[in-house]
Order: C-alpha cells, then structure tokens, then sequence
C-alpha cells in the first residue's frame, strides 16, 4: 500500500520530465550517430578537423578558464572578509552578492555594453582625462565577453566560499595563531585547505556556466563565436540540425566531464577525507 | 483474556528480522513498559502497535478484534513521542482539540473537553500559547493531554522524557503515573531508562535482539533477573559460571575449579538447571579477617583498584574465579594490592540463564 | 572583536563596485531625457519608462513571460511537490537516481535543452510553441521547486505528521493540515527562486518563439539589437525593482542561506 502511494507521488514529475527532458536530450544526442539512416561518427570528424569549428571551443575553454581563475582570485578575498564580518555586515553584503545574481543576465550584459561602448562610459573617461586619443575596440571582442562573464559569475563564487567559509571555526585560526602563525600563514594553512571544497564547487559552476552561457556572448561578443552561440546559430541561423546535434552532445559532454572530474578532485582535495 | 495480544509477529528491514514470532499479552488498565538498549526492537514494538509499521507475519489482536491491517488512523490509539511532536502552527488549544475535531465533536464539547483535559495535566489558563513558547515539560504535557482527550483504547509512549532534564523528569514520570491509574488506560511505555520504567510501571518487558528476555513486575526483575544479559542491563556486575550443580536441604550447591559454593534457593526465575551467578557490588563484601562467618562463601584474593565513589569506596579485587566488583561503605579503605577475603552472601547469589 | 584588515576591506570593496557600479550606472542612463544612452545623463526624464508601453511588442511579451512564469510554475508545483515530499519523506530503493533526475535540468547546459525541446517538443511532438515554452518553462522550474521545498520539509520532524495520523486524520488530511502550513514559507520561496530563474530565462526561451510568441528578456535581446535608446536601460530598472522586492521576501521567507549551501 505505501509502495503503491509512493509511486503516485513520484510518477506524475517523472513521466513529465521523461517526456520533456530525458527523451529529447537522449534522442538528440543518439541522433547525431545516425545519418541518413546508418551509423556514423561523420559529424564530429567534421567539427574536430574543421579549423573554424576548433578554434570556437578552444576560445570557449579558454574564455571559461580564465573567467573561472579571475572569479576565484577576486572573490576568494572577498569572500574572506565577508565570511569574518558580523551577521548584519555580512547579511547585507551577501545580499548585495545574491542580488545580482538573480537579476535577469540581459540587464547585466547590456549595462556592460554601455560602459565599453565606443562612446561608453570607459572610452568617454579615458579620453577626457587625455589617456588615449582614440576610443579602445573593446565591445563585441572576448575581451567584453570575459568582463561579462566575470561579472555573470563571480557572486556565484563569493556565495559558495561564503557558505564555506562561515563553517570554519574561527577558534583554528586562533589555534594555528597560538602555535606561532603569522596572520597570513594561519589564512594560508588553515583557511585555503579548508576552503578547497567549496572552492573547487564554485569553480565548476563558473567554468561550466561560462561554457554554456549564451546571452553574455551573445550580446558582448560581437562576431566572435562560442559553443553556445554556434549551436544557436546552427540550430537556428543556419538550420543545421545534424550540427547543432553533434553541438549539443559536445557541450553536454565536457560538462560532465568538468562535472565529473572536478569532484573526483574535490574528494581528492577535501583535507576532511 | 489480555485486551492486546501480539501473535507471532515478525517485522523486517531489506529482508532484516528486527523483530521474529513476537509474542506479547497486555492486560487491560495495565501500564507494560518495554525496556532494552537501542536497537533491541522496543520501538519498532511500539510503532507496531501504533500501526506506523505494518507486521510482515503474525497477527494484531485488539480487545479480540483483529487490528493487523488497521490503519493508523483508525485504532484511536493515543501516541506520545519523543519529540512531543506538537503542531507547531496551532495553539496549544487547536493541538489538543485536533483529534475531537476529526471526530466531529461539536465545538461547545470539544472546548469543555479540552479545558477539561488541560486542567488533568496541570496546564490550566495555557490553552493560547503556542508550542514555542512553551518549556520542554509544558510541551511534552500539552503532547499528553493531547493524546488523552480523543478517549484512546490505548496509550504509547515513545520515550517522552528523553528530552527533559533530570529534575523535570522525575516530576513527569509520577504525573504520567498519577494520570495513567487516575484514568485506568491501558498504557505502553518505551524507554532505554530502567529507574523510569521500574518507577512507574506495573510489569516490565526487557528485550534485547528482537525477543523479550523477561516479563515481570519491576520487584521480581529488579531482584531475580532472568538471564545474564538483564541481570547486567540492571546492574548486576559480578557473575561466577559453576561448572557443577547439586540440591541439597532446600540449599542449592555450586562447584568450579576446586571452589565451592552454596546459594539460597530463593523464587528466582531463571531455569531450574541454570549454573550461572549474578552478584551486585553492593551485596558482596571485602574483609582482611580469616575467620568464617555464617552464610557466607569466601574467596582469596587481593585488591587490584581502589577508588573512592563518595559514600563509598569501590574495589575491583583479583581472584582465581576473575575480577569481582565491591561497594562498600568505610573508614579507613584498603590498599592496592592488599590481599583481603572476598564474602559472598548465599541469599545475594542469584541464579540466571 | 574584528581585526581590521584595511587592504582586504578595501579589495573587497572594489568587488562589490565591480558588480553593483554597472546596475547604477544603467539605472543612471534610464532618465536620460535624449535619445542615445549616456552616462551621466544630461538631464532628468521618464519619457523612455513611458517608452515602454508605447512599444507594444515589450507588453506582449510582458504579458506572455507572466504567463509562462507564473502557470509553469503551478505546473512545476503540482509536480514538484509531491515529489519533493516523497523524496524528503521515505527511503526507498532508486532514490538516488530519482534525485538525480529531478535535478539534472539544472546540469544540462540551458542552451542544449532549449535546442532539445525545440526539436523534439515542437517538431517531434507538435506542441504549439506557446505549449512549448510552457513545458520548457515547467522542467526549468522543477529542479529548484523540489530544491527549495526539499530543504523546507528537511526540518520537519515527521513525528508530527504520525501525530495527526494516530489522533486520526487520513494521510491527505494530515498533510494539507499539517505538513502543507508547516512548510508554508518554504514553498512560497520556492515560487519566487523559481519565478525568478524563469521570468529571466534566456537560454530554453530563445528557441520558444514563433509568430507572436516571445518572452520579454527575448524581446530585450532583439531590441537592443536594433537600438541604442534608453528604453532597455527603464526595463532593466523596473526588472531590477521587481528582483530586489522578490529577494526581500525570500530573505524574509528563509533567509539567505539557501543561496549560500551548495
């Protein structure tokens, strides 16, 4: 009789996203393996040869990684600080962290584009205090996108810290002290392994959400191309289906590749064992 | 005829037995707790009896009628729990109320019914308040006199005074008691405390490993324990395993190694065939004189750790049968080391299984 | 006591310029009485906050985003709820892997699911696009309904709800009058975290349109495109307004530290 209720609570969720997620991810995914009815591997040989198609996820990795180490240089600190203020000192930064993070990504990439516009706000007072004599070509280069994508992510990386953070017994910093650390040697030695975990968390999310990010380059990058904005133009622009397929499973794979072995590394790391 | 019987119950997790072929018999008006350490199958006995658990095997016989496959919601069984359980968003009023209101009892006699119950576990002008503000006594009150006021067939309770203090605990068990026999319900009791469960109950069920090792009154348990694992749950710290038993003038002889021994024959309830002797600290007794004294077995030995409890000192003493443990009051106390006879009264060897 | 720490104090400072200064400096440009957004405006107007109704295609999709938002996300309830109860409430075998399919949507690259659905949902099953985007809305909103509310009923003591059964409500009874106003909060801040994800969402959205069909941060994206005036700027404030008064309320629902646990 509880087996049966069991069942009833659970089968309407997963029936809806049998239908709506699993099926079309999985068709789309074993559908790049077929092609015109027998089996091929024809559409990644085509994407890993092209010399465009490379180029594209090399700029996606490399845009990503470095998004994700500027996250954690700046928000490691930042989060440092935060995670040793009073409750009501840090309720109000992390909301001011939080607050960001659940504005919609389209206002926080257009505020950028007014910024390194050409007549932006950052050429504007450059060229006004005489520190260049022509605008800088920032806006639609991965540069912006980079800026975007920091700015996207990095309250992501404060929180996770934060959260870490704020669970470390502020006595074993005291404790490392009394053995004769210095300030920084106790943060060193005492807060950084501890913090690996949440760190290594927050890394994922960052490297795997500037990955697949879509509206930051979309709206900062100009021409250049990432994955996400070359599956949407295959998908969409082109009407390439097959392509925007094999897209589709690359993008899906790295991510859990990253997913994967992130955590293997994070178990690996965790000081706790 | 027992107004709840437990036939030949069996209950099981992935395919393990907590409990197999149970058996209980509760007499009507009686208050039978179930006593035993985590993990011996208490609670899953009571849960059983609540119908929070459904029995893989056996039968449920309530007031002869066959409650096996009763739901929960209708045995009219009142359950107190461990955490009290309180409906955190209603007011001590609308907790107690909420079972007479199921029942459809018209307002005018749920209110009376309620005030009424209220004033039964001293909780009178409370009925506004709700759980949180209330202290952990208060609460655990408010969870019995909900509990009470539906009129259950039965009473359970979960450990209810696990989460008080020491104090407060004591206090609670006597108004529980009070309460119990002033209303004459039919009471189950789950606790792992045995000075609670000896306090107020009428018989006590001690259990361990899914089976109940003895069912007596809390008297005959506390001073003939049945079998070795009891005697030890209730303090008994010292046991001598004879080798050879014999009966003689209403004395019973025991003999191991070259040592023997003679011991009261006294109504115990272990088997007439049991060999083995449970002693407390406090029935035995360590002296330095040679001479024999009447009633007494007597063992060499020499004193191994003296420590000081208080009122009293504490030896363990060294002997060819093992370490034994004493209590004993005193001025000047022995030395470690110190060879001293160990005496050991004939009506203080209890036998058990 | 707190030990200064003035050059951390101040690093962290520049952060948090580095995230907020961009969301002032868009409110700023939002009362720019010209046509071409700058900073510092040049002067004080709402002529481009009145810009928004008259542009008829940001109300359509006003009004489309609300919809979806808001009936995806009592479909994700209807769904999520019960799940989120069994999940929370029972051990049983194969949960783990339940878990993890109610949480995947949030795993998989938004982008993919979008292309996913539109293949599949639109094309393959034939759903209307409007029906599209309200299923890709539903799953969207599902891993954090389940998320939120799981967390919410993690401390409930279900002793509670034994209560009500053995005082004799059935178990449906038990769990609109006990279990339901026990949680209440938690499920309202679900609605908000989930409303949130979905009223922002771009990634799934972008597939979703057709004739007539777009939702509003859509319509942003295209606008932009074509324009630079400071009416986008107005939305992002009024979007914003909405955002602070939501995060008020899940702040005030269950505090914060639902963002910070991972």
């Amino acid at each position: 009789m509880r087996k049966k209720g069991l069942y009833l609570l659970l089968l309407p969720g997963v029936l809806f996203l049998t239908l709506f997620m699993v099926i079309p991810i999985a068709m789309t995914i074993a559908s790049t393996f077929f092609h015109e009815g027998s089996f091929t591997l024809q559409g990644y040989m085509q994407f890993l040869t092209d010399k465009y198609f490379v180029k594209i996820l090399l700029t996606t990795l490399q845009v990503s990684l470095v998004t994700t180490i500027a996250c954690i240089v700046l928000g490691f600190p930042a989060a440092y600080y935060i995670s040793k203020l009073g409750p009501r000192k840090k309720g109000i930064l992390l909301a001011l962290a939080i607050f960001p993070l659940l504005t919609s990504s389209v206002v926080r990439s257009f505020s950028w584009m007014i910024i390194l516009g050409k007549k932006g706000l950052l050429n504007s007072s450059l060229l006004s205090i005489g520190l260049i004599d022509k605008p800088l070509e920032i806006l639609y280069t991965p540069t912006a996108m980079m800026i975007g994508l920091i700015h996207l992510f990095l309250p992501l990386i404060i929180i996770t810290l934060v959260g870490v953070m704020e669970n470390i017994d502020p006595d074993l910093i005291k404790a490392a002290e009394s053995l004769g650390a210095s300030k920084f040697t106790a943060f060193r030695q005492v807060i950084v392994p501890l913090s690996v975990p949440g760190l290594i968390i927050g890394s994922i999310l960052v490297f795997v959400g500037s990955l697949t990010a879509y509206t930051t380059p979309a709206l900062l990058g100009g021409k250049q191309r990432v994955i996400s904005t070359f599956l949407y133009q295959n998908a969409i622009t082109l009407n390439d289906w097959y392509m925007a397929s094999v897209i589709a499973t690359i993008m899906i794979v790295i991510t859990f590749v990253v997913i994967f072995f992130m955590n293997k590394l994070a178990t690996k790391l965790n000081p706790k064992g | 005829m027992a107004l709840l019987a437990l036939e030949n119950v069996s209950v099981a997790y992935d395919n393990q037995y907590i409990l197999q072929n149970f058996n209980l018999n509760i007499e009507k008006g009686q208050l039978i707790s179930l006593l035993g350490p985590s993990g011996c199958g208490k609670t899953t006995t009571l849960r059983l009896i609540a119908g929070f658990l459904e029995a893989k095997d056996g039968r449920f016989l309530f007031d002869g009628k066959d409650y096996t496959r009763v739901p929960v919601n209708k045995r009219n069984f009142g359950f107190v729990f461990q955490s009290y359980a309180l409906f955190p968003h209603l007011s001590v009023f609308d907790n107690v109320a909420f079972g007479l209101r199921l029942r459809k009892v018209n307002e005018a006699e749920v209110k009376q019914r309620v005030l009424r119950i209220l004033e039964v576990v001293s909780l009178g002008g409370f009925e506004k308040r709700f759980p949180k503000e209330l202290s952990g006594g208060q609460r655990q009150r408010v969870a019995i006199a909900r509990a009470l006021v539906i009129s259950p067939d039965l009473l359970l309770f979960d450990e209810p005074l696990s989460n008080l203090d020491a104090n407060l605990r004591i206090n609670m068990r006597v108004e529980i008691r009070r309460i119990q026999q002033e209303l004459g319900i039919t009471t189950v009791y789950v606790s792992h405390d045995q000075e609670e469960c000896f306090s107020i109950s009428d018989q006590v069920a001690i259990m361990n490993k899914g089976i109940i090792e003895q069912l007596d009154d809390p008297a005959t348990i506390f001073k003939y324990p049945k079998t070795e694992f009891i005697a030890r749950f209730i303090g008994f710290t010292n046991f001598i395993d004879f080798a050879e038993r014999s009966e003689t003038n209403g004395e019973i002889g025991l003999r191991v190694g070259g040592h023997e021994f003679v011991a009261a024959k006294n109504p115990g309830t272990a088997s007439p065939m049991s060999k083995k002797c449970a002693m407390r600290p406090d029935d035995l007794l360590v002296t330095t004189e040679e001479a024999d004294q009447a009633g007494m077995n007597r063992l060499h030995g020499s004193v191994k750790v003296s420590t000081f409890l208080g009122r009293s000192y504490q030896y363990v003493v060294e002997t060819e049968l093992g370490d034994f443990t004493v209590n004993q009051e005193m001025e000047t106390p022995y030395r470690s080391g110190q060879k001293v006879n160990l005496l050991f009264p004939k009506d203080k060897m209890v036998l058990v299984d | 006591m707190q030990e200064k720490n003035r050059g951390l104090a101040l690093f962290t400072l520049l952060v948090f310029l580095f995230l907020l200064g961009p969301l002032i400096i868009i409110s700023f440009t939002s009362f720019e009485p010209g046509s071409v957004l700058k900073f510092p405006p040049e002067g004080f107007s709402l002529r481009w906050y009145e810009n928004i109704f008259n542009v008829e295609m940001f109300m359509t999709t006003f009004q489309t985003s609300m919809i979806v938002s808001l009936l995806g996300n009592l479909l994700a309830l209807l769904l999520g709820i019960p799940a989120a109860y069994a999940l929370s409430r029972f051990q049983f075998r194969g949960k783990g892997l339940l878990n993890g399919i109610f949480i995947s949507p949030v795993l998989i690259p938004g982008i993919v699911m979008g292309f996913a659905m539109l293949k599949y949902v639109i094309v393959v099953y034939h759903l209307p696009i409007y029906a599209g985007l309200l299923v890709g809305h539903t799953v969207l909103m599902l891993p954090f309904i389940i998320r939120v509310i799981a967390s919410s009923l993690s401390n409930f003591d279900f002793a509670i709800e034994e209560a009500a059964l053995s005082l004799g409500a059935g178990r449906l009874e038990t769990f609109f009058k006990v279990v339901l106003p026990n949680i209440r909060s938690g499920i309202i801040a679900a609605i908000l975290i989930a409303f949130l994800e979905s009223f922002n969402n771009v990634d799934i959205s972008v597939f979703m349109t057709g004739p007539g069909v777009s939702t509003l941060p859509i319509q942003m994206l295209t606008y932009v495109e074509n324009n630079f005036d400071p009416t986008i700027a107005a939305i992002s404030v009024v979007l914003m307004m909405i955002t602070a008064i939501l995060m008020f309320v899940i702040e005030r629902l269950m505090g914060l530290s639902y963002f910070t646990k991972r």
